[in-house]
């Protein structure tokens, strides 16, 4: 059993630095944490569970722990992550997969907002549905949404993939439905794969950016 | 209505003039011109016969074959022309041409804003505290960021800071300059939202090898590491690199608008720092897309302080809006110092419209921006640094009088590394290197060289700091005080809330201590 660390009624500072400790020996459990944000930020390794609920910014700058949330996650889950894993069994609020450079943030439920807004290299799997303004400003990386988006899909994109299995309100600007292609077909399988994902990757359309430079020519 | 006569003077270079030459060989001038300004006499000799008649259109300069002509104006055209100026007609040409707004570097140009210079020192006489002798005796310039809420405060030498200036917007030698002036004296240098040259770490430290081995620069310096709505080249290694980390809110130049870097500027290099393709715009959002209300802010500040483990300072920066109220937001979400950038805050790159037009001047932000920190009772333990068009040693001193504990040096710093102030920064043409990503250019700029002439320009102008510090009866610069300056018109004494000259009393809503 890893050993659990309790997070209820206490601060940041005192929890991340029990965490610190234990996680140097091992994988670490954490619960009681819901009311906590900025949780497990910039950690380079190790493995990190917790129970219950997780605030905003959790794995925020992630660079190498793999993070696993057993229900739902607040805003900006992984924001700015650098690598490693982050899955969420629940559902995520605003801006999932802000920023981030790269790793892999999966979200079994559903997500928010500008999920993957601005994302530089990351792969992002929601496994439900999103909110608006998803992948605004998206620069590279994967954006994997199962279910249906709102408005403004990809708006500005720049460069990367979305694919989506379900239907969108709107495209964004500066962006094109693609042709899949085998290597799109196997990456996807692959994701699904991993993360026990039940979904036929055969049905999903591909979006890309029209022009790299869509803002000043 | 006819035109004003006599405002031009009419210039043939007689050099490059074909008729000059060859009389009869051109008369395009003559030609084209409807007032009558040229002529050609018998000989075919082309001569200015009425330089009163020129209405400035200058159609002889745009169709002479030899570009021989200039039109330039006799008195200023903001007497004679303004607002339809020569700049004002030519930036309407740009418009009707492409469909595109201008883009320019640099901050508001023009005397039109309210600066420094319309508020004069109080020396010391006999009423007051004697002067200081400032050639035998001391005066201590040491400002303390982050004194109690961190393991590591930053004790700058002087009350200065190279502030925010990215990766991209400069050169990798300017930003290693920077890194060397601010070793040589003890102040921070700000990598800006462009990310981190790698040699920055530690030629900010003094060394001039990686393996930091070789000392060559006393004191050493500190990096801050800049935090900002674009996230170019952040990861928690990046975070961690810093002596501080400060969270860019706005800027001067573009206040409302994120950062801007033309795809022109973003070679191989830099977009490997920002993780960005090759040649495309990098333009930062123009607000936090992982903030949402001021909470978010707050816990923005825990978690760059929980990955940095509480050793280093967290700073803030802010653009010119609602001085007053965004101070007391920073002092709220935890910030030890805040930098606030004034509307002649220069950049890299932005709308002009944005850069000459938006904002509030420097001078205007501080009167609020102080009485924020007295009201929260953090008045000199949250550090305040003001930006944005600050020269020399005098709109320090004043700006430190009026409350602030210091100032950062942008536009004055690159000029002392040879920069003319051409505002051509966008365009990656930097004739001296600085604001340059083409090699040859670049190749202009030898870091060791520049980083001196910073370190010049710092210590310079903290002895003139040191001046005026004790002329006016102080050996420290946190003694200094409203007290110490006079308001030189009505203007800026209801701006500042200072003394004016002769009436030697603060207007009369200022009297009890804030306006309304």
């Amino acid at each position: 059993m890893p050993p659990v660390v309790d997070a209820k009624g206490r601060d940041l500072r005192s929890v991340s630095a029990e965490l610190k400790k234990k996680i140097a020996e091992g994988p670490v459990t954490i619960k009681g944490a819901a009311h906590l944000h900025g949780l497990v930020a910039g950690f380079k390794s190790g493995e990190v569970t917790i129970q219950g609920n997780a605030g905003d910014y959790l794995g925020a700058l992630n660079d190498g722990a793999t993070i696993h949330v057993l229900r739902n996650a607040g805003n900006y889950l992984a924001d700015n992550m650098t690598h490693g894993l982050v899955v969420v069994e629940g559902n995520a609020g605003y801006g999932a997969g802000a920023y981030c450079y790269g790793g892999t943030a999966v979200v079994k439920g559903n997500a928010g907002d500008f999920t993957a807004v601005m994302n530089k290299g990351a792969s992002i799997i929601i496994n439900g549905n999103v909110g608006d303004e998803v992948a605004t400003y998206m620069l590279a990386g994967n954006l994997v949404i199962v279910g249906n988006a709102g408005k403004n899909l990809g708006n500005y994109l720049i460069r990367g993939d979305i694919y989506i299995g379900g239907e969108w309100e709107s495209l964004g600007h500066n962006t094109l439905l693609a042709e899949m292609g085998e290597s799109d077909l196997a990456k996807l399988r692959s994701h699904f794969a991993d993360h026990g994902i039940q979904a036929d990757p055969a049905s999903f359309k591909k979006i890309v950016r029209k022009s790299e430079k869509p803002f000043y020519k | 209505m006819p035109p004003v006569n006599g405002t031009f003077c009419v210039t043939v270079m007689k050099d490059r003039c074909i008729n000059a030459s060859m009389p009869g060989k051109c008369a395009t001038c003559v030609e084209v011109c409807p007032h009558d300004v040229y002529a050609i006499d018998d000989s075919g000799n082309v001569y200015v016969q009425n330089y009163n008649a020129c209405v400035g259109c200058r159609i002889c300069a745009e169709f002479c074959p030899e570009d021989a002509i200039r039109i330039n104006p006799a008195e200023s055209e903001f007497l004679v022309r303004s607002p339809w100026t020569f700049p004002q007609i030519e930036e309407i040409h740009y418009k009707a041409q492409t469909g595109q707004y201008q883009l320019r570097g640099f901050g508001t140009m023009g005397s039109y804003v309210p600066s420094f210079d319309s508020i004069t020192i109080v020396p010391s006489q006999i009423s007051s505290p004697p002067p200081r002798d400032k050639y035998r005796e001391e005066c201590n310039m040491e400002v303390v960021i982050g004194e109690g809420t961190c393991e590591h405060p930053i004790r700058l030498h002087y009350p200065f800071v190279f502030p925010a200036m990215s990766f991209g917007a400069l050169s990798r030698e300017a930003r290693m300059a920077l890194a060397i002036g601010a070793a040589q004296t003890g102040i921070i240098s700000d990598t800006g939202e462009g990310g981190l040259v790698e040699d920055e770490t530690w030629l900010i430290k003094g060394f001039e090898n990686k393996e930091r081995t070789l000392k060559r620069w006393e004191p050493g310096g500190y990096l801050v590491v800049q935090w900002s709505t674009g996230r170019w080249g952040v990861s928690a290694d990046y975070v961690r690199a810093g002596d501080a980390v400060e969270i860019k809110v706005g800027q001067g130049a573009k206040p409302g608008m994120g950062g801007h870097l033309l795809g022109a500027k973003v070679t191989a290099e830099v977009a490997g720092v920002r993780g960005i393709p090759v040649g495309t715009d990098a333009l930062s959002p123009c607000r936090y897309y992982d903030v949402t209300d001021p909470a978010d802010m707050k816990h923005m500040v825990d978690l760059v302080r929980d990955i940095t483990e509480y050793k280093v300072p967290v700073l803030f920066k802010l653009g010119p809006s609602r001085p007053y109220e965004d101070v007391k937001a920073c002092v709220e979400a935890g910030a030890d110092m805040i930098s606030i950038d004034g509307m002649v805050g220069g950049t890299g790159a932005s709308p002009a419209v944005v850069t000459q037009g938006v904002g509030i001047p420097t001078l205007a932000l501080i009167p609020p921006a102080v009485q924020a920190l007295k009201d929260m009772g953090v008045h000199r333990k949250v550090k305040l640094f003001v930006l944005g068009g600050m020269r020399n040693g005098l709109d320090a001193y004043k700006a430190m009088a009026m409350g602030a504990d210091g100032v950062g040096f942008g536009a004055a710093a690159e000029i002392a590394m040879g920069c003319r102030a051409c505002m051509s920064c966008s365009t990656g043409k930097c004739a001296y290197g600085i604001c340059a990503q083409d090699p040859v250019l670049r190749s202009r700029l030898i870091p060791e060289e520049a980083g001196n002439r910073l370190a010049n320009f710092i210590k310079a102008t903290a002895e003139e700091v040191k001046i005026l510090t004790m002329l006016s009866g102080h050996d420290c610069i946190q003694d200094l005080c409203e007290e110490d300056l006079r308001a030189m018109d009505l203007n800026v004494a209801a701006i500042t809330g200072l003394k004016l000259v002769g009436y030697e009393k603060r207007l009369p809503w200022w009297e009890n201590g804030r306006a309304n």
